[in-house]
């Protein structure tokens, strides 16, 4: 790797616990569920940028394409079930907090 | 049979139900799907052949060993126990269909991971099961069954994240995502940072998929807001094999073990061991005291995988194959209880033996396998266990193992106690016994548990030893 590749890769490598951190304390401190879910968004798109930049310095970008793909269609399918979980929630409390939705002590 | 069908079948059925030229009833579902069970039971039986025409036209690329086999054994067993208590339990037709499709869906997905040998893939058919619990979970639309699906899913989603971020770390340095290009790169990068940091997330992943105890949060909400059937096949099969199987698969056929790995599934199991068998003590609720006693038993599980030598994995296996049975035992009783008795708190119980004879016998002989009295199976399994870690080394694990088998028999003890004995309670004087399907599977599944115990020897070389040798 030249050092230019390397340093692109150590930004790649850096951002990711990054949205990674980003991602839980927005779980850990949010009072909305919506904003529960956009936590979760935030630390799925910062593996996908890992991915990527795994895929392009080992020189298989390609498979790493695929990779993302897959995992794309798998969000979305688990983003409509949260979707449908969250419409249900709403329904039942009428609001968006999550102080509703802590009644099962562990 | 060609192991692909394992995967295909579930799928078509799940195709061939909901086209839209007739309406499929979910009494004929149920019978249609047990039938599949039935059939991938016996499928361990016989000789298996290579990938049919079907399956290449798919290209599909799975391999099958003996642990996969057992393990397509066990799910059938506990899918089979989820559809009966779901005909005895579910009495509107569209909740029975929807369940059954759900249900094939997951069956499908746990197929899948049983035979892939990829890692990415491993990751999708995770996927594939996690979602399908979530609307199993739900099904029923009632506060708390929502508030427990949304816990696991948030829950669930941060364990996706590790494991997939471990995927891409292990993509990069080796340069493709299957085992056996995995394997020869650990061989060679074993001391990287990087990689061991990839290896620490994807097993904290797994734990929190597989609810060992410091991750456990999800885990008693869950099984506790779930009905009944569901309940059996989450404690029955989906944590241990979204968890627990692919744990050991990892160990067994990618990583191998090192002195820091071990350490890690130790601590991890003797807390799971110790903390979850002292939480169940404390419940008073008959579900949440059974979910915290299979945090408990999945700690032993993943410490017959720390003892890290073949025979260990080979007891871990056993004692995961046992645990299926003698929870899902459990957790039909429990269903039996919902059904006849209508409480949930033990303290409210009392006597029921004399009421329920077959569910008070059956679930007698569950909690003195789990507890580990011999000539039950599970006696067997933690036998191998201890052994296992006995003869690794590793002699203060083994001590906490049979230790803690004392705390198991105590609370079970007052389970069956608050439950079942003594005198009967004012109001269940006009209890029945539960309806014939719930009988039937529990005493299905107590027939396992005590065949596997008395005629041990033939299991062992026939079912353990052909699944691991060791």
């Amino acid at each position: 790797m030249s050092l230019e590749n390397i340093l692109l890769f150590k930004l790649y490598v850096i951002t990711m616990p990054i949205m990674f951190l980003i991602g839980i304390y927005a779980i850990m401190t949010t009072k909305n569920i919506i904003a529960t879910i956009i936590g979760i968004e935030i630390m799925t798109k910062g593996v996908t940028l890992l991915l990527a930049a795994c895929g392009y310095f080992n020189g298989r970008p390609e498979m790493a394409q695929s990779f993302i793909i897959i995992m794309i269609v798998v969000e979305v399918v688990i983003l409509t079930i949260s979707a449908g979980l969250i419409f249900n929630i709403v329904k039942k409390h009428d609001s968006l907090d999550t102080r509703n939705i802590r009644n099962l002590k562990g | 049979m060609s192991f692909s069908l394992a995967v295909l079948i579930p799928l078509f059925l799940v195709l061939f139900f909901n086209l839209p030229f007739y309406k499929v009833s979910g009494k004929i579902a149920i019978f249609i799907a047990s039938l599949f069970c039935i059939i991938q039971a016996f499928s361990f039986f016989l000789p298996i052949t290579a990938n049919c025409p079907i399956s290449q036209y798919f290209m599909l690329d799975f391999q099958c060993d003996g642990i996969s086999r057992l393990m397509l054994l066990t799910t059938a067993i506990v899918a089979f126990s989820s559809l009966l208590v779901l005909y005895a339990l579910e009495d509107t037709d569209r909740k029975q269909f929807n369940f059954v499709n759900l249900i094939l869906l997951s069956l499908a997905g746990m197929n899948g991971l049983f035979f892939v040998r990829d890692i990415f893939s491993i990751y999708v058919f995770i996927e594939v099961i996690a979602s399908t619990s979530y609307v199993l979970i739900a099904i029923n639309k009632d506060k708390n069954s929502l508030e427990a699906s949304f816990k696991y899913l948030v829950m669930s989603s941060v364990a996706t994240v590790m494991m997939l971020s471990s995927i891409a770390i292990l993509f990069l340095v080796a340069g493709s995502t299957d085992f056996v290009t995995i394997s020869s790169m650990y061989q060679q990068y074993s001391g990287n940072t990087l990689v061991v940091v990839a290896i620490v997330l994807f097993i904290v992943g797994l734990f929190i998929k597989g609810g060992v105890m410091p991750f456990h949060g999800w885990l008693p909400d869950s099984y506790l807001a779930a009905p009944a059937p569901v309940s059996i096949y989450l404690a029955g099969i989906v944590t241990k094999t979204t968890g627990i199987y692919t744990l050991i698969r990892l160990f067994y056929s990618v990583f191998g073990f090192n002195t820091s790995i071990q350490s890690i599934l130790l601590i991890f199991a003797t807390i799971s061991i110790v903390f979850g068998a002292f939480a169940a003590i404390n419940q008073s609720n008959f579900k949440r005291m059974l979910a915290y006693s299979s945090i408990s038993q999945v700690g032993y599980i993943v410490l017959g995988l720390g003892a890290g030598t073949t025979f260990g994995v080979a007891a871990a296996i056993f004692h995961l194959f046992n645990h299926s049975i003698f929870k899902s035992l459990l957790f039909v009783n429990s269903a039996a209880l919902e059904k006849q008795v209508n409480v949930s708190d033990m303290n409210e119980m009392g006597g029921l033996a004399s009421k329920m004879p077959i569910t008070s016998t059956t679930s007698v002989i569950a909690f003195l396998s789990t507890a580990g009295i011999p000539p039950l199976s599970g006696f067997w399994s933690k036998l191998m266990i201890i052994l296992a870690l006995w003869t690794a080394d590793l002699k203060v694990f083994a001590f906490i193992a049979i230790i803690a088998s004392i705390l198991t028999m105590t609370y079970f003890l007052i389970m069956q106690k608050k439950v079942f004995f003594g005198k009967l309670k004012e109001g269940f004087e006009n209890i029945k016994e539960a309806p014939l399907a719930i009988t039937f599977v529990s005493i299905l599944l107590c027939a396992i548990t005590v065949v596997v115990g008395i005629f041990f020897p033939f299991i062992l070389n026939g079912l353990i030893n052909s699944a691991v040798s060791f």
